[in-house]
């Protein structure tokens, strides 16, 4: 069952769209990232969800209800700020017995839900406190309690997790993975952090310039991405993307570069002959023996596994992970292959469409935990 | 050894920095015990003479003067009416004020305007001002009369400045219409520095326009405003030209403050020491009120 959906949905500010034809169908009870590069809309989109900014125009559905014309107290939503937007005058227990004081809520009732929320974020012995008395993970978990205190239909989290360090930040992503499964509650949460959108998510909603690009779970977005923005978006280090052109010879597609080519084995039937880009991930680029040949650049050792950035041709820039056992040093001339059935392949354009054949992959919203280790390693 | 060593050496540079210190703030403390301590103290010193004003000749009383000031009943009127009027304007300055500062604080398109024409009560010197309001008065020809008449709201002029409670009325009112701005301006400032998600959060939460100002901005507002209040009570408290100017104290004495029955006292009736005993008792009052005020702002703070 669809519990938030949004048709069409557009934001212009004077002359600045900032939301374009925005279509969204987000299930009951799913955790749903807003992924993208700062300024492409992520934050006006969750506001007009809250009620805070008004679409200027689509509609925007919330359980049963059209919810455009709702003030952001009558929408059955929590909101938690990137900034925490907590009441400074207030006490850590009187912010989170806030929106349940403004909804008529008795005193007692209100005490009880209060100490519940408290003890299950690790609250109770900093209720008494003033929100600048506190840490900012403190400070964090209070402006999660305020939210979950009463229940809502829709939780709508903007960057909650950007001013935390990192140590902090990997801790915090952990226990709202567990909260939401605990509750259950739809959940739209907004990064410009692929990893959290990766690790977090059901389904991540990739953006850019206002325009949805991509609404897919994890695993999808990473091993099909919808186009070449979602491609170079998602994955670290990014997938390597060449520019380049397809060539059709003895009915076998190819993909020709500057100084090499490879086959282009499973394209779809979109693929036209002329300008077109390729992609692969890092690990798709063997080190070692192959056809190309480049010299390295750079080698990071992240302990596990070195990444080598070498240079093909004139100024390409090419990135492949290695064992760190193998010996690979800057300046060296290394030879690399390309899993051509790994290798992704985009029409002409920064938005380039995908033209590789649908691989079988279900679209429900179950993690992969390989592709998560993938996206994460 | 060298332990020792170090620890003087650094207890040398300690002290050659608290001598740099104290040599630097010399000047200030120069200046303020010339400008406020010596007068503070000779005025204490007077107000234990009998003094006649003109020749400065007098003679010891000891506390003669604050004897007789106490049991006059014009100092008992005359602190009457210095707290009707500071209380009442003061109080009509924080309303108006705040008032003010949130209506410009909204986003109408002549804000920039309407905050400059604001201020101009604030800038235009007090005598020029109580010119203006006297004309506006006037019993015969004020315009303020003229204009009631003629809207059959009254059938008589009214003595705005010449009988009571009136005087008091208009005393108030033009001392709230000349010091208000100060408050729309310190107060429009801290609104300018709530964070917008205050708002946003709270309106999440629930929270509707009223809810959101007693919740959100008056307690924003607390800090700012216990200053506003602390430095308006005091300037009210001894405000002079414009009670003097507008009703010279009267009808009779009845707006008759402090600082006008000193200047009476000094340059009326020629008795300096009476006048610096006045002078003192008012500071204490004020000093009073300030301890009680300071001491209670503080236990509300923690
Ligand atoms: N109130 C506003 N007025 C004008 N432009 C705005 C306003 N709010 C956001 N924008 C613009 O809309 C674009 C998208 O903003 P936002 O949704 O905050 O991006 P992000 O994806 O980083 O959260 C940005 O270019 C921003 O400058
Ligand atoms: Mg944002």
């Amino acid at each position: 069952m669809a519990d938030v959906v949004l048709s069409n949905v557009n934001k212009v500010f004077g002359t600045f769209t900032a939301v374009d034809g925005l279509n969204l169908d987000i299930r009951q009870g799913e955790f749903v990232s807003l992924l993208g590069p700062s300024g492409c809309g992520k934050t006006t989109t969750l506001r007009m969800l809250a009620g805070l900014e008004f679409p200027s125009g689509g509609e925007i559905r919330i359980g049963d209800r059209m919810v455009n014309d709702l003030a952001p107290g009558q929408r059955d939503i929590a909101m938690v700020f990137q900034s925490y937007a907590l009441y400074p005058h207030m006490s850590v227990g009187q912010n989170i017995a806030y929106p349940l004081k403004k909804r008529g809520v008795a005193k007692a009732e209100r005490t009880a839900m209060v100490a519940k929320t408290a003890e299950m974020l690790q609250l109770t012995p900093l209720l008494n406190r003033k929100p600048r008395e506190l840490s900012g993970g403190q400070q964090q978990r209070v402006a999660l309690g305020r939210a979950l205190v009463r229940d809502p239909k829709v939780f709508l989290l903007d960057e909650p997790l950007s001013n935390l360090d990192a140590k902090l930040r990997g801790y915090m992503r952990a226990e709202l993975i567990e909260l939401h499964q605990r509750l259950g509650r739809t959940m739209v949460y907004v990064t410009h952090d692929q990893l959290e959108a990766m690790t977090m998510s059901d389904r991540i909603a990739v953006m850019e310039s206002g325009k949805l690009q991509q609404f897919a779970p994890p695993q999808v977005v990473y091993r099909e991405p919808a186009n070449r923005f979602v491609a170079s978006f998602i994955g670290t280090p990014g997938m390597n993307i060449v520019d380049g052109e397809l060539l059709q010879e003895n009915g076998r597609w190819i993909f020709q570069s500057q100084g090499f080519s490879v086959d282009a084995p499973n394209l779809g039937p979109d693929a036209q002959s002329g300008a077109a880009a390729m992609g692969i991930r890092p690990e798709g680029l063997s080190i070692g023996t192959g056809p190309i040949e480049g010299v390295v650049q750079l080698v990071e050792q992240t302990g596990h596994e070195n990444i080598v950035v070498a240079r093909v041709g004139d100024g390409l820039r090419m990135t492949g992970r290695t064992n760190p056992d193998q010996p690979v040093r800057a300046g060296e001339t290394i030879k690399l292959s390309i899993d051509a059935n790994k290798a992704h392949f985009f029409a002409e354009g920064a938005t380039g469409k995908r033209l590789n054949k649908a691989a079988a992959t279900s679209d429900g919203p179950a993690k992969s935990q390989s592709a998560l280790k993938e996206a994460t390693s | 050894m060298r332990h020792i060593m170090a620890k003087q050496q650094q207890t040398l540079l300690e002290r050659r920095y608290s001598m740099l210190g104290l040599f630097l703030i010399a000047p200030t403390v120069l200046v303020f015990c010339a400008v406020i301590v010596y007068p503070l103290i000779s005025a204490v010193y007077l107000s234990l003479f009998k003094i006649f004003t003109p020749t400065l000749e007098g003679s010891w009383v000891g506390l003669d003067n604050y004897r007789v000031l106490l049991s006059k009943g014009e100092f008992w009127t005359s602190l009457r009416a210095n707290l009707i009027w500071t209380v009442g304007t003061l109080s009509l300055q924080i309303i108006f004020g705040v008032g003010m500062a949130l209506v410009l604080h909204q986003n109408i398109w002549f804000r920039s305007l309407a905050r400059s024409l604001i201020l101009f009560p604030y800038f235009i010197s007090t005598v020029v001002a109580v010119l203006v309001w006297k004309w506006l008065f006037n019993d015969l020809y004020g315009i303020l009369n003229h204009l009631m008449i003629t809207a059959g709201l009254i059938d008589w002029p009214i003595d705005y400045l010449g009988s009571m409670p009136n005087a008091m009325i208009s005393v108030i009112l033009v001392g709230a219409w000349k010091y208000f701005p100060f408050v729309v301006i310190a107060v429009l400032a801290r609104l300018q520095s709530i964070p917008d998600q205050l708002y946003e959060a709270a309106k999440i939460d629930g929270a509707g326009p009223i809810a959101r100002f007693f919740d959100i901005t008056l307690p924003q507002l607390r800090e700012v405003l216990v200053v506003i209040i602390m430095l308006r009570a005091i300037w009210d408290f001894k405000e002079f030209d414009l009670i003097f100017l507008l009703t010279g104290g009267g009808p009779v004495t009845s707006t008759q403050t402090l600082p006008l029955l000193v200047y009476k006292e000094a340059f009326a009736l020629n008795q300096m020491g009476m006048a610096s005993a006045y002078a003192v008792i008012m500071m204490l009052i004020m000093l009073g009120f300030m301890l009680v005020y300071i001491r209670r702002t503080r236990s509300e703070e923690s």
